[in-house]
């Protein structure tokens, strides 16, 4: 459904992505694992075009999207993010940040916009903080908003760069759940996280970058228990501890 | 009940009433300043009489000084938030490259120079400056030393209106433009919808600021021939031999305006303040802020 092809990517001098390629099929999810620096986000931003690769394709659902005749933003309603800060618009309760993007991109009346976003928050389990401002949210809280907003565009995949890495201990459960429920509901998931129970139990694929490459990519066994690469080794030795 | 006790709770009973406390607090300052005139008429260093019979005179200078102000205050921002835009976001578009870039370039360039111009001269240079400059384009027109002082006014808030701006739009964080983007929004509809919301919140207070500061640099306007308040004050020391009176009354105008006008908008400001959108708490009478010019 996603498909990245050879794609490269420099920042300057920098060569941050060598060449990486990658399928994510209907319904899969996928997470990617690698040392800080290798690339991850890059990559994940690349899928949605908020970098655009300096080399190579990506493709949702057979359509080149990396070409100028294509806009971005249309690309990005069909492929949804969740970022590692929440990125939560300060200004706007719960339900406007689910609401603006049904009104302002979908360009769906306000009604319409205010029952799927409440739908929403309730599918996180919000539907008590609609009115509460994201500085009046904990951690999970905010993260499980911005997943409802991500969810309420209807998107076809979600990008999750290290969703439960700027949180407390307390909160990690509470949005694994959520991506968990998401996954078992058949959601096209892309997941950079270092949450091995995660990556063990939901994920279909797992796929270890360093570098700027893939290194070694199977199922969740594959990669945790018979790593082939030494990269591959040596990290999962560092990450199970 | 102990003294502390009592104070304890007098505080508790003030501690949420903000416009209780401010209320107080003016009404002893006036009883203050009322028995310090008391006590100055006494020794005879002032007339209580003349200040009664004379306080009509300042009620249209101080329409001129109001008027000045909220002219070149409101034209300035019209300028102030383009020139703005420019300031934050040229330097991006130049990097970028190519056509963009050429465009931006001496624009961005223009702008920076003008805002370091305005904020590296004195303001009362700058009235000197276009005073003249208006005198010998338009000879023995009435109007033109109040229009000439609005012209001003006018050029020298832009200057620092436009930075307001600047550090407004850019302090919206890379992170809300990314949010923006990623649920879809184009580039219009990230600003329209994040950037200038939230820049617009953060600088309520700043342009408050710049409003008093204003406010009180209008009083520059007097030494080129408008009939603003501080101009009211000579004209009733010099023409009338009571100088302290006139420049205690003109202080007095410029505090009745400048306090309550400044707890007003910092109380609507808090009201209205969304949590975790935070600015420094108010500065009322425009406390902290560049300095004006000089004073005579
Ligand atoms: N916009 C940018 N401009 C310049 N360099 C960048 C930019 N974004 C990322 N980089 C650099 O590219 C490299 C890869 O960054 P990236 O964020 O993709 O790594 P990552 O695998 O996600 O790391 P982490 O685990 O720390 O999040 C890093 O060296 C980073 O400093
Ligand atoms: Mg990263």
């Amino acid at each position: 459904m996603i498909s990245v092809r050879n794609v490269h990517k420099w920042f300057g001098e920098l060569h941050v992505l060598k060449g990486v390629s990658l399928d994510v099929k209907k319904g899969e999810a996928l997470v990617i694992i690698g040392p800080s620096g290798s690339g991850k986000s890059t990559l994940l931003r690349c899928m949605n075009l908020l970098v655009s690769p300096d080399e190579g394709d990506i493709l949702i659902d057979g359509v080149r999207v990396n070409d100028p005749k294509i806009r971005p933003e249309w690309v990005r309603q069909q492929v949804g993010m969740v970022f590692q800060s929440f990125n939560l618009f300060t200004h706007l309760t719960a339900l406007q940040n689910v609401v603006i993007g049904l009104t302002k991109v979908k360009r769906l009346s306000s009604t319409e916009a205010e029952r799927i976003a409440r739908f929403e928050l309730e599918r996180v389990g919000l539907a008590d903080k609609a009115d509460a401002y994201p500085a009046q949210l904990s951690g999970g809280q905010q993260q499980r908003v911005a997943i409802g907003r991500a969810l309420a565009l209807n998107p076809k995949a979600v990008l999750f760069d290290e969703p439960t890495s700027a949180l407390d201990p307390e909160y990690i459960r509470e949005v694994l759940d959520v991506m968990t429920k998401l996954a078992n509901e058949g959601m096209t998931m892309v997941v950079v996280t270092h949450e091995m129970g995660f990556a063990q139990n939901v994920g279909d694929r797992v796929l270890f970058m360093a570098d700027g490459i893939v290194v070694e990519e199977g199922t969740p066994e594959e990669i945790f228990e018979r790593p082939q690469q030494d990269r591959t080794k040596t990290f999962v030795g560092t990450i199970l501890g | 009940m102990g003294v502390r006790a009592s104070a304890r709770k007098v505080w508790k009973v003030l501690e949420n009433r903000p416009l209780v406390r401010s209320t107080i607090a003016i009404a002893s300052l006036l009883a203050l300043a009322g028995l310090l005139l008391a006590s100055l008429a006494e020794v005879k260093l002032i007339s209580l009489g003349f200040m009664a019979d004379n306080a009509s005179f300042l009620l249209v200078p101080a329409i001129t000084s109001l008027t000045a102000t909220m002219v070149s205050f409101a034209v300035g921002i019209v300028g102030a938030i383009p020139m703005g835009l420019i300031r934050s976001f040229g330097p991006r578009l130049m990097k970028g490259g190519g056509r963009t870039a050429l465009l931006t370039a001496p624009l961005y360039g223009g702008v920076t120079a003008y805002i370091e111009a305005i904020r590296g001269t004195p303001a009362l240079v700058q009235i000197f400056l276009v005073a003249q400059v208006s005198g010998i384009l338009f000879p023995g027109n009435p109007n033109i030393p109040f229009l000439g002082g609005v012209l001003a006014l006018t050029l020298n808030t832009l200057g620092y209106q436009a930075e307001v701006f600047r550090a407004g739009f850019q302090s919206v964080s890379q992170t809300q433009i990314d949010g923006a983007k990623a649920i879809g929004m184009r580039p219009r509809q990230v600003f329209a919808h994040i950037t200038l919301p939230q820049g617009t919140r953060l600088i309520t207070l700043p342009l408050l600021n710049e409003w008093l500061s204003l406010f009180k640099a209008s009083a520059l306007l007097g030494i080129v021939a408008v009939s603003e308040l501080n101009w009211a004050a000579g004209y009733l020391g010099n023409n009338r031999s009571h100088p302290i009176e006139a420049y205690i009354m003109v202080s007095a105008v410029y505090l009745a305006i400048i306090i309550p006008l400044g707890k007003a908008v910092g109380y609507w400001e808090r009201r209205h303040r969304t949590p975790g959108l935070g600015t420094a708490e108010p500065t009322p009478a425009g406390r902290g802020v560049r300095p004006r010019g000089l004073t005579l």
